[in-house]
């Protein structure tokens, strides 16, 4: 992993279902709307953008340590994963990504 | 410090997407720091309005804030003023931020070149709109890969004078292929200047961007080639006195197994120690600390250590700085003196004087005496008592036979065995550098070839030169001018004139009987007595007895037989009392012989009666004076003068002169002239054995000649003394007092001496002067009337008539009967 400009890159985790593959990605504070998930041949991508919500006229910062700023991940698979269904949703501030065969 | 390279494009783009071409932003200011685009820098933001610029940008969505570079270094972040500032900065996007003590600890990453459009506010921030500043843009692409190519290869080679760096950034650097985004972090790296980095900030086109990089960098690997290469040299010091230290601790461990460690060092440090306490001259110290630290490099083992250890020691021991406290009190002085010695009035005057002076002027010069005299009279004890009474030490030293240089002034230390010369040697015994010094026997110093001492002794006693005295042992000067020379010498004409010159020369003549009776009665009986383990009670000796052996047993212009002699009686007295004598041990005139044998001197006496032709003149030797007798007899028909008695050149000469006036003045003494011319004549004077020489025996010569011609006799009862000239003038001589002292104590009480000494009669004891009749003399002529009886005793020669001579009363030279005083 190496910092880069306003990129960032949340870690993720692939297990494989019985059904097909399950992607777990450490990505909390970040709106739906923000999210953006692509599927190419063998490639998931996912990007988006954390926006700093809690800013506010008279709140100011002690400490800053949770980046604010676009991220982009980019999974291989083994296989090609074209034509999955894909299903997502958030627990617990972890983003869940489920490909199933269809 | 790695380095995004894959996005980069992505990035730029995006930036340019989410920020408008012109917007409104907080402004950062920094000193001596520039950031570059994409680069990653820890930032520290301590100042109020710095702060509040920081916080209004974390208060944004984007936390996007604008670093703009001061122009000098010395304007604050809080004070900095619009024109203070570069108007080319850089967009840095801030993406940690910790609190610490009231200090912002920021990490910024570089976005974007951007460039001020207008100032927007001052207060209580610094805020501007802005212009992104686009991509830069390559012209020459030749020249740029050149230049990639050339930066590469300075990378590499810098790298290679880094050991530190980490292989990872190695790595990271050598596959960055973005020659922008290096040039950018080289820049952010290299400590530059803020001047170059802004310029390099400011470079819109690759190829300038990269052309000021490569200067830049070479520079640079210029200076850290330099830097190394000194490095290295300092290491390869360090490396060498590493292995000597090593080396030596080998050695001493090897010592200490042979048994020869300590020592060694303890002896330098020893020595160190005291020559850094000694109180020594300035000069003396450079020097000494010199030779310890080439003493501390070599071996116990070497020859040169120990040369150089006793070369030190001496130079430690010896009394730079050191003088004894001074005394001097006149009265105190002149007490010692007088406790000392017995009469001698004038010398203890003359040595007064000189010690006065010493105490007026304590800086001045010290006086060089020098008391010249017989043996035995006390030069040495009035050095003694001189030191006594300056209360300061007394060194004393014989020059007798001394010939070789190098014993005054030391030997070169490149002689093995090489010492101090006498000099520095009694310096040393005695501690102080104003010690009485005593030069002993100064008139007896040889030379030959080995050098003369005379000469050495020439710069050792001029107060002008011996305040820097180099011995060739210390080779290093010595101040000897607070030394108070004492030289003593029984004769002054073997002294080379220019020493005598240097010197005072106080003469002291020797005692008469009457003064030996005194020295005996008041120091030498008392003496002996002690030395000898008496009491006082338990010996006596009566003036009557210490007059007889003043006359028959001991012959001497001093004191010293005499004392002797005494200590002879005292021995026999000592005896006495050991085997149970306890009474009083008187000893008069005519015990003396049963204590002390028969006389051992017959006093040399006046003949009852000389015949016509022997005179009785007077000599002066360094015993003191003795009476000679001039034997004169004609050789009939022989011719010329035969001369015997070991008789020196100048004496013969005084013969010759002595006949030769005769001679020519023949009629007018009533001599007949064919007398001289027919008949030789010999001259004898005894006894045989001794040589003598002088001139002063002219007179007496004179008077034998005389006599022997005339066939009157000189009178037995009157001996005679001064040197004559051709022309029948007497001249003074000298050695009077001792000459007059040796023809009373010879029973003699006439006494003719040339006017010009009449001086020297006041030298004469008074008791002596009393009984002398002393007849002066200005010319042979008044010698010869007072010395010849008036009439002939009987007919010398053929027969001739001898004219009537009438003595002229007029020449008879003034009778000086010494009166009282």
């Amino acid at each position: 992993m190496r910092p880069s400009g306003r990129l960032w890159y949340p870690s993720a985790d692939i297990y494989q279902t019985p059904d097909g593959w399950l992607v777990k990605v450490e990505l909390a504070g970040v709106s739906a709307e923000d999210l953006e998930i692509d599927i190419q041949g063998n490639q998931l991508y996912i990007a988006g953008c954390r926006r700093d919500k809690t800013c506010a006229v008279g709140v100011s910062y002690q400490q800053m340590e949770i980046t604010y700023s676009r991220f982009e991940k980019t999974l291989e698979f083994p296989a090609s994963i074209d034509g999955a269904k894909l299903e997502h949703n958030y627990t617990d501030g972890l983003l869940l990504i489920y490909l199933k065969k269809r | 410090m790695a380095k995004n390279t894959e996005n980069t494009q992505n990035t730029k783009q995006e930036a340019k997407l989410n920020a408008p071409k012109q917007f409104e932003i907080a402004v950062l200011p920094l000193q001596n720091t520039t950031l570059f685009p994409e680069t990653v820098v820890p930032l520290a933001v301590g100042r109020e309005r710095s702060v509040k610029s920081v916080e209004f940008a974390l208060s944004t969505e984007e936390k996007l804030i604008a670093c703009l570079t001061t122009k000098t270094a010395e304007v604050t972040g809080n004070e900095a003023k619009q024109s203070d500032l570069y108007t080319v900065g850089t967009i840095v996007n801030i993406k940690r931020m910790m609190r610490n003590d009231g200090v912002m600890q920021l990490i910024v990453q570089g976005v974007d070149r951007i460039r001020v459009v207008e100032w927007t506010q001052e207060q209580p921030f610094l805020k501007a709109r802005v212009e992104t500043l686009p991509e830069l843009q390559v012209k020459d692409l030749e020249e740029v890969e050149a230049l990639k190519r050339n930066i590469m290869g300075l990378v590499q080679e810098a790298l290679a004078m880094l050991p530190q760096v980490p292989p990872e950034a190695r790595m990271a650097i050598m596959s960055q292929n973005n020659p922008v985004q290096l040039s950018y972090f080289l820049a952010s790296v290299l400590d530059l200047g803020v001047e170059t980095e802004q310029k390099m900030l400011e470079a819109d086109t690759t190829d300038e961007l990269l052309s000021q990089t490569h200067a830049a960098l070479a520079r640079e690997v210029e200076i850290m080639q330099i830097r190394s290469k000194i490095a290295t040299e300092a290491q390869g010091e360090m490396d060498k006195s590493q292995r000597d230290y090593i080396l030596r601790q080998q050695m001493k461990a090897i010592q200490k197994e042979l048994g020869e460690d300590d020592g060694e060092k303890a002896e330098a440090e020893q020595l160190r120690e005291r020559l850094e306490t000694a109180d020594l001259p300035e000069e003396v110290r450079k020097e000494s600390e010199r030779e310890l630290k080439r003493m501390e490099q070599l071996p116990q083992a070497a020859p040169d250590y120990h040369v150089i250890r006793t070369y030190l020691e001496y130079v430690l021991e010896l009394p730079w700085k050191k003088s004894s406290e001074e005394k001097l009190d006149l009265n105190e002085a002149r007490k010692i003196l007088d406790e000392d010695h017995y009469g001698l009035e004038d010398i203890k005057e003359r040595i007064l004087e000189s010690l006065a002076v010493v105490k007026l002027r304590p800086d001045s010069k010290s006086p060089i005496l020098c008391f010249v005299g017989p043996p035995g009279v006390g030069k040495t004890s009035l050095g003694r008592s001189i030191a006594r009474a300056l209360g300061r030490e007394f060194e004393r030293m014989s020059l007798g036979g001394m010939r070789d240089e190098a014993e005054l002034r030391g030997h070169r230390r490149t002689y093995i065995g090489a010492m101090p010369g006498r000099i520095i040697q009694s310096l040393r015994r005695v501690a102080v550098n104003n010690p009485v010094m005593m030069l002993d026997e100064i008139d007896k110093l040889g030379n030959d070839y080995r050098g003369d001492p005379a000469a050495a002794l020439l710069e050792i006693l001029d107060p002008q030169q011996n305040n820097s005295f180099r011995d060739h042992y210390l080779d290093l000067p010595f101040d000897l001018s607070k030394v108070f020379f004492i030289a003593t010498a029984n004769q002054l004409q073997p002294i080379p004139a220019p020493l005598r010159d240097r010197m005072e020369i106080i003469q002291l003549a020797g005692y008469s009987d009457a003064e030996k009776l005194n020295i005996a009665k008041q120091y030498l009986i008392a003496r002996q007595i002690k030395e000898n383990g008496l009491q006082e009670n338990q010996l006596e000796i009566t003036d009557d007895a210490i007059n007889l052996l003043t006359a028959r047993y001991t012959r001497e212009a001093g004191v010293r037989q005499l004392e002797r002699t005494i200590g002879n009686l005292a021995r026999k007295v000592a005896l006495k009392v050991a085997e149970g004598n306890t009474e009083k041990v008187t000893i008069t005139e005519n015990e003396i012989k049963s204590y002390l044998g028969v006389p051992r001197f017959y006093p040399e006496k006046a003949r009852d009666e000389n015949p016509a032709g022997v005179a009785t003149g007077m000599a002066w030797t360094e015993m003191g004076g003795e009476i000679l007798f001039i034997e004169a007899t004609k050789l009939p028909g022989g011719s010329g003068l035969t001369l015997t008695g070991q008789l020196g050149d100048v004496m013969k000469e005084s013969v010759q002169a002595a006949r030769s006036y005769l001679w020519s003045h023949a009629s007018e003494l009533g001599i007949d002239p064919n007398e001289i011319k027919e008949n030789g004549v010999h001259v004898h004077v005894p006894a045989g054995a001794i040589p003598k020489d002088g001139p002063s025996a002219g007179v007496t010569m004179a008077s034998a000649l005389a006599s022997l011609y005339t066939g009157k006799k000189v009178r037995s009862d009157t001996s005679m003394t001064g040197e004559i000239t051709l022309s029948g003038l007497v001249f003074p001589v000298g050695g009077i007092k001792e000459k007059v002292l040796a023809a009373h104590r010879a029973g003699i009480r006439r006494i003719i001496l040339p006017q010009k000494n009449e001086a020297d009669v006041e030298e004469i004891p008074e008791d002596v002067r009393k009984e002398l009749e002393i007849i002066t003399a200005n010319r042979i002529d008044d010698v010869l009337n007072a010395a010849l009886e008036s009439q002939p005793s009987e007919p010398v020669g053929k027969n001739y008539a001898i004219p009537d001579m009438e003595p002229h009363s007029d020449a008879i030279g003034e009778s000086l009967i010494a009166k009282e005083k």
